[in-house]
């Protein structure tokens, strides 16, 4: 999977796309940043193992308002991005005193609360535990940022559930180093903090939760024993002669392989032997060697004889009733490796490395293979633990609704009317904007600058905020009163995607109708013009009461009489008008 | 070696861009590719340098927005 470089991952990912005939396993990707590269790599690292699965990526910054959409969905996946959590957090927080940051942490932590009471009923919910490493892994001491990411670290194991999974984002970014899991460019530019390289670790990371809730655990490890279990060969060496005592280098290693079989056998995980051995000399090591630790009482299965592994590896599937799929097989020698790779190639093998050091950890990095998403004794203790604790905090935080939750963010706008020192802006803006832009024309800043100049026309900035921060202008509205004075045509309506998903799009339409109103105009004329991107808008109008006149080709025309309008008020948008 | 380059560099924007390499001209640009928005051009960015084994110029890369120029930088990076 490292190999693969992104575009090749692209191109066999579109290409495992059409398998429909398999289940359809959906997931929702939430952010707060802009993350959608995991989009490919996760769907590709999931259809390689036979999900399939597809990534829907959220709008961003909209964590918690998608969370309440109510389509069935497989599982969701948030990037909960400590520095975004308001916008510059990195610095800005090092600037502030206790009692702001703790604003901050409570807003944060009614956010979680709310999101995550939201999905309740989804199936598995993968959430990044928070991480400062970006911005204070070289710093000695502690910093405000560390700590909070710490605080909000308790917290989200304080909610812990049994489909609420936490995603340790800091081993992912130690397996590959800081420098190659972030990109400063472009998050700098596009709030885009992570590189390929991070994406790709991270979808092989998550992979054992889906493997898990796809049923594709697997659930037997079976063992060769010379060179696998014990160093040297029992028919040769003789029962005195193979090592696994922890006094020496090698036989160190072999008693741990041996207690990490043990510990999985705990966990529920079937141990089996499959080795070419006598029996009896086999079982007397089991029964009373005194260096071994793993004993029969951990073994479930046995095929020692001589026959061939693959006869062997297929009984055991069939007497434990468990698909060859559901094994994993450990052998020293190649040869036994790549027979079974050939000839069962459902089964999962694992060579004993030659760099017999590297055993332990190779064979711990497969445990991820037997990953099961049911809880524990231990995690059932933990979530009693929690769950009063976590009560607690649902009624100190809790909106029991989107519009508790939107008035708390105490939005405000600040309306500007043809603002020359906006022209710039506008004229980006009527460029970049692609999802909410009910016409999608494109102006350059010269004709911005005209229509400013056009006493028919006039455009209306939207400048918003709310407690947390100033977006900035990110919404206009290009009037035209070309067709005489009591009537008016919407040449351009849009939003950027930062501010979506608040309702500000209804407080804006409100406004305009009511200055229309006031300089007489009485009908107020609009289009839909789809494009490629602005689907989530094509009955916007309709929402705010227009009337659908004629549809010519794929351009709906409406029409809105402002004298009929009642419009409903959005009372915790406030408006600060310089605009009439 | 040009032509190698050419077609390497084509072919990552097949993938990125969802088409065909035939269709990518000598002329191609965000004007002439419809998904070429921005999202997709961090896409390519990205793609090439990993192609490559070379990191673009923060400066440039807003600019690097039609074939011949990604080929002049791309050529002129992986010579050095």
């Amino acid at each position: 999977m490292r190999g693969l470089k992104y575009s090749e991952i692209l191109k066999i990912n579109k290409k495992l796309e059409n398998h429909n005939e398999l289940y359809a396993y959906d997931i929702l990707l939430l952010s707060n940043v802009i993350v959608h590269q995991a989009k490919e790599i996760t769907e590709y690292t999931l259809r390689k193992e036979g999900i399939n699965a597809t990534v829907e990526l959220g709008d961003y910054d909209n964590i918690v308002q998608e969370s309440q959409q109510q389509k069935k969905l497989d599982a969701v996946i948030i990037f909960w991005e400590l520095s975004n959590l308001i916008d510059g957090l990195q610095y800005k927080i090092e600037l502030l005193n206790r009692d702001e940051i703790d604003v901050i942490e409570k807003k944060i932590k009614s956010e979680i609360n709310f999101t995550l009471k939201n999905l309740e009923s989804c199936p598995l919910i993968l959430i990044n535990q928070f991480s400062s490493f970006q911005f204070s892994s070289l710093s000695i001491g502690t910093n405000n940022l560390d700590n909070l990411a710490h605080r909000l670290n308790s917290y989200l194991e304080s909610c812990i559930h049994p489909n609420l999974k936490l995603v340790n984002l800091e081993k992912i970014i130690a397996s590959i180093g800081i420098q190659n899991s972030f990109d400063s460019r472009y998050y700098y530019s596009s709030k885009a903090p992570y590189t390929i390289e991070f994406f790709k670790a991270y979808s092989q990371f998550i992979k054992p939760f889906f493997m898990s809730a796809n049923g594709r655990s697997k659930k037997a490890l079976i063992f060769d024993c010379d060179n696998t279990l014990w160093q040297g060969i029992l028919g040769e060496d003789g029962f005195n002669g193979i090592e696994m005592s922890p006094e020496t280098k090698n036989g160190a290693i072999y008693r741990e392989i041996q207690s990490i079989a043990i510990s999985l056998s705990r966990r529920g995980v079937l141990i089996g032997l499959c080795s070419k051995n006598n029996l009896k000399d086999v079982d007397e090591v089991l029964a009373s060697h005194p260096d071994m630790v793993l004993r029969d009482e951990h073994i479930t299965i046995k095929k020692v004889n001589w026959s061939d592994k693959i006869i062997n590896l297929k009984e055991i599937s069939t007497e434990l009733n468990i698909g060859l799929d559901s094994l994993v097989f450990i052998d020293d020698a190649p040869f036994e490796i790549n027979l079974i790779k050939e000839q069962l190639p459902q089964v999962a093998v694992i060579q004993v490395p030659e760099k017999l050091y590297e055993y332990p950890n190779t064979l711990r990095s497969s445990l991820e293979f037997f990953y099961n998403l049911s809880c524990t004794e231990e995690d059932g203790k933990k979530v009693e633990m929690y769950r009063g604790q976590t009560q607690r905090e649902n009624i100190k935080h809790d909106f029991s609704t989107i519009d508790d939750y939107l008035a708390s963010l105490e939005l405000k706008v600040i309306i500007h009317k043809d603002d020359t020192s906006l022209a710039s802006r506008v004229s980006q803006m009527t460029q970049k904007t692609n999802q909410f832009n009910l016409t999608t024309k494109r102006y350059t800043e010269s004709e911005i600058l005209k229509f400013i100049h056009n006493p028919k026309i006039t455009i209306y900035t939207f400048d918003v905020s709310d407690k947390f921060g100033d977006s900035g202008v990110t919404g206009l509205c290009i009037v035209n009163r070309n067709n005489g004075s009591n009537n008016c045509i919407l040449d351009t309506l849009l939003m950027s995607c930062r501010i979506i998903g608040r309702n500000l799009e209804y407080a804006l339409m409100n406004y305009i109708v009511d200055v229309m109103a006031g300089k007489g105009v009485q009908t107020i004329q609009a289009a839909y013009i789809p494009s490629p991107k602005n689907m989530q808008v094509k009955n916007f109008y309709e929402s705010c009461s227009f009337e659908l006149i004629n549809e010519s080709g794929s351009v709906k025309n409406y029409s809105l009489n402002v004298g009929n309008c009642s419009s409903k008020q959005i009372e915790y948008i406030r408006l600060i008008d310089y605009g009439r | 070696m040009e032509d190698k380059l050419e077609a390497q560099i084509k072919n990552v924007m097949s993938a990125i861009f969802d088409i065909p390499t035939n269709q990518i001209g000598d002329d191609a640009s965000s004007d002439t590719i419809e998904s070429w928005d921005s999202l997709k051009h961090m896409n390519l960015i990205v793609g090439l340098e990993e192609e490559f084994d070379i990191e673009f110029n923060d400066e440039d890369i807003g600019s690097l927005l039609n074939l011949k120029l990604i080929k002049l930088f791309v050529e002129e990076m992986v010579t050095i």
